[in-house]
């Protein structure tokens, strides 16, 4: 057990050092002293571009979706602890008992990540694939120590890299930041150069596979959809779960901004393994704002702990 | 195989693996667990309903809470028990199956694995059973089945997952037999705790010789059903007691023990604590003896989809 709640420590310090600034940035937007998860209240009017469109630009940093801390990462599991005594699944409605804390006492290291582990799995919206990997998806999870990719700061990849933590914006193409995050898994920067010019898909077969695809957006109504494929089978495509994917998956994101909020989902197909499209629960950033906000560098991700592992135990 | 054998070993698959009843020939569970009528209660001590109900949950490790990452956000406690794997082995007795007038019931060697959960409510429970009496009952020749519910669907499966991709193993409905393996799930540890919570005021909690009884109707599906639990000195679930109406048997009563709670877990340890021995009896009779062997607690991937043909069975 000792060893065990050494290396939960080892990971969260090594992670933390790694990638410091980026959860420094989150934190400031964590110190609003919150018993629930569920996402802020959007406030403010929806600012737009001069082509009409939503402008959803800015940094958006706040509470919402990123992957440090149990709260976000229940949110983004679909479990909302609405207040102090209802929890709800979102995706089945299912009721979630819910207690008053049992002590006073702060739980040790160990008995907050077993608890962690157990907060981040407990929703309902899991992706269902054929038959036939059933078992290596729960087998992949169960060794997510050494199997995530993440673990060994590859790039998080699409649709796992959430809402992405800087939106640039012009009336032809968006640029998507994605810093390295800490915390739950330890993922380098990545970015994504996205047109809105109406152009179509390279061909598929002509297609090299990538870590964040080939991505075409357009805009529906107010919602900016971005369309892509032409991945790898590097990534696995949730935080948590195991849930790896083929060449042949297709990410469909959805991007929506009220006010100082913005929406995202992501809905996955893949016919090689999944037995039918699934899609995350919705999560919600809210925008920085500190008008000169800027993302600061995300220092190099470095694994050095995996040889350290005594079980299978983990985040 | 020799037919009364096969038979044999058919019917204690499908009627003692099984936590409750006696699987795809019965029919809806009826009421009660007998003593927690509101004429006894009313003699009985008087329990504060929501200190029992969570200690009785405390006990088995479903409440938890963790403040990693968190900043100054401060969650309350959760119940995180959704999906669940269990492995055992043991016995199991051919349900009212004597082969001779007032012989025990025939008796298998009995190897199951469990998937559940409760957010959707399903369960898949696989079994293989060999007669372990074969020179007087036939050749020990090992039946396999598997036996599927999810919500309002029932159905059996060739292999796991049968049924779902076309040309991979047949998925065959079994309507009839869905209250029943409901309701196996719902008198595990887990879900007595679960279905206490959700009945609110209409659980009574008391003292009946000095041990924890908490009774309860559920609902849904299995509203008429009333279920009564006795906690132990940890206040672990020790004993379910419910009624059925087996056409069989005729009203049946089945108790169900619980003992030797441990982590179960292997290398992922998650402070979940789950019955090692696991005892069922209908009508007096054994009809289940298990060990179990292993218990993945940590919500792992876990699926029940339902085929079309067993969505269009409901249908029609």
């Amino acid at each position: 057990m000792m060893r065990t709640f050494r290396f939960s420590i080892v990971i969260a310090v090594a992670a933390t050092a790694c990638l410091l600034p980026a959860a420094a940035m989150a934190r400031q937007f964590s110190q609003v002293s919150r018993t629930t998860n569920a996402p802020v209240a959007p406030s403010g009017a929806t600012p737009r571009t001069p082509d009409g469109h939503p402008d959803l630009s800015g940094v958006w940093n706040g509470l919402g979706d990123n992957l440090i801390g149990v709260p976000n990462q229940m949110a983004n599991a679909g479990i909302a602890v609405e207040t102090e005594s209802s929890t709800r699944d979102v995706a089945s409605g299912a009721r979630i008992a819910t207690f008053p804390r049992g002590t006073t006492n702060p739980l040790n290291d160990e008995q907050a990540e077993r608890a962690a582990a157990l907060m981040r799995r407990m929703g309902s919206n899991r992706p269902v694939y054929k038959p036939q990997y059933w078992e290596t998806v729960k087998k992949l999870d169960q060794n997510a120590n050494e199997e995530d990719p993440a673990n060994n700061c590859m790039p998080a990849g699409i649709p796992r890299a959430g809402i992405p933590s800087f939106v640039g914006q012009s009336p032809t193409y968006f640029i998507f930041i994605y810093p390295g995050t800490g915390g739950l898994i330890a993922t380098q920067t990545s970015y994504r150069m996205i047109p809105v010019d109406g152009r179509q898909h390279t061909p598929l077969q002509d297609l090299d596979g990538t870590y964040t695809g080939e991505a075409i957006g357009h805009w529906e109504g107010d919602t900016l959809v971005v369309d892509t494929y032409g991945f790898n089978s590097s990534t696995w495509f949730d935080q948590i779960g195991g849930y790896m994917h083929s060449e042949n998956m297709h990410v469909v994101e959805r991007f929506h901004r009220d006010g100082n909020t913005l929406t995202w989902t992501a809905t996955v197909e893949d016919p090689d393994v999944l037995l039918e499209p699934w899609t995350t629960t919705p999560r919600v950033a809210l925008l920085n704002p500190n008008p000169e906000a800027v993302l600061p560098e995300s220092l190099p991700c470095s694994e050095r702990d995996l040889g350290h592992l005594v079980n299978k135990e983990h985040h | 195989m020799p037919t009364q054998a096969k038979n044999m070993l058919m019917v204690a698959a499908v009627a003692a693996i099984a936590f409750h009843s006696a699987g795809a020939q019965s029919r809806k569970p009826t009421a009660n667990a007998g003593a927690g009528d509101k004429a006894s209660l009313a003699s009985e001590d008087i329990l504060d309903r929501a200190k029992t109900l969570r200690a009785a949950a405390d006990a088995l490790g479903m409440v938890r809470w963790s403040d990693i990452g968190a900043g100054a956000s401060r969650l309350p406690a959760v119940d995180v028990v959704n999906t669940m794997e269990l492995w055992g082995s043991g016995t199991t007795y051919g349900s009212g199956q004597a082969y001779k007038p007032g012989a025990p019931w025939p008796a298998f060697k009995t190897e199951i694995h469990v998937a559940l959960a409760y957010n959707p409510a399903a369960m898949r429970v696989e079994t293989t059973c060999t007669n372990s009496d074969a020179s007087a009952q036939g050749r020990a020749v090992p039946l396999h089945i598997i036996q599927v519910v999810r919500d309002k669907y029932a159905w059996d499966e060739s292999a796991i997952g049968a049924g779902l991709v076309p040309g991979k193993g047949t998925a065959t409905p079994v309507m009839a037999a869905d209250n029943n393996r409901l309701l196996r799930l719902w008198i595990l540890p887990y879900g007595v705790v679960k279905a206490a919570l959700a009945a609110g005021d209409k659980t009574k909690t008391s003292t009946e010789n000095g041990t924890t009884v908490i009774t309860f109707p559920l609902s849904g599906q299995l509203a008429g059903v009333t279920v009564k639990a006795t906690l132990d000195a940890k206040n672990q679930v020790a004993k379910v007691e419910t009624r059925t109406d087996n056409p069989a048997l005729g009203e049946m009563f089945t108790e169900t023990e619980y003992s030797d709670y441990a982590d179960h877990g292997e290398e992922i340890l998650t402070e979940i604590k789950s019955p090692g021995h696991i005892v069922q009896k209908r009508g007096g009779h054994p009809v289940l003896d298990i060990q179990v062997k292993k218990v993945d607690a940590n919500n792992p991937y876990l699926v029940f989809p339902v085929p079309e043909n067993v969505k269009n069975a409901a249908v029609h």
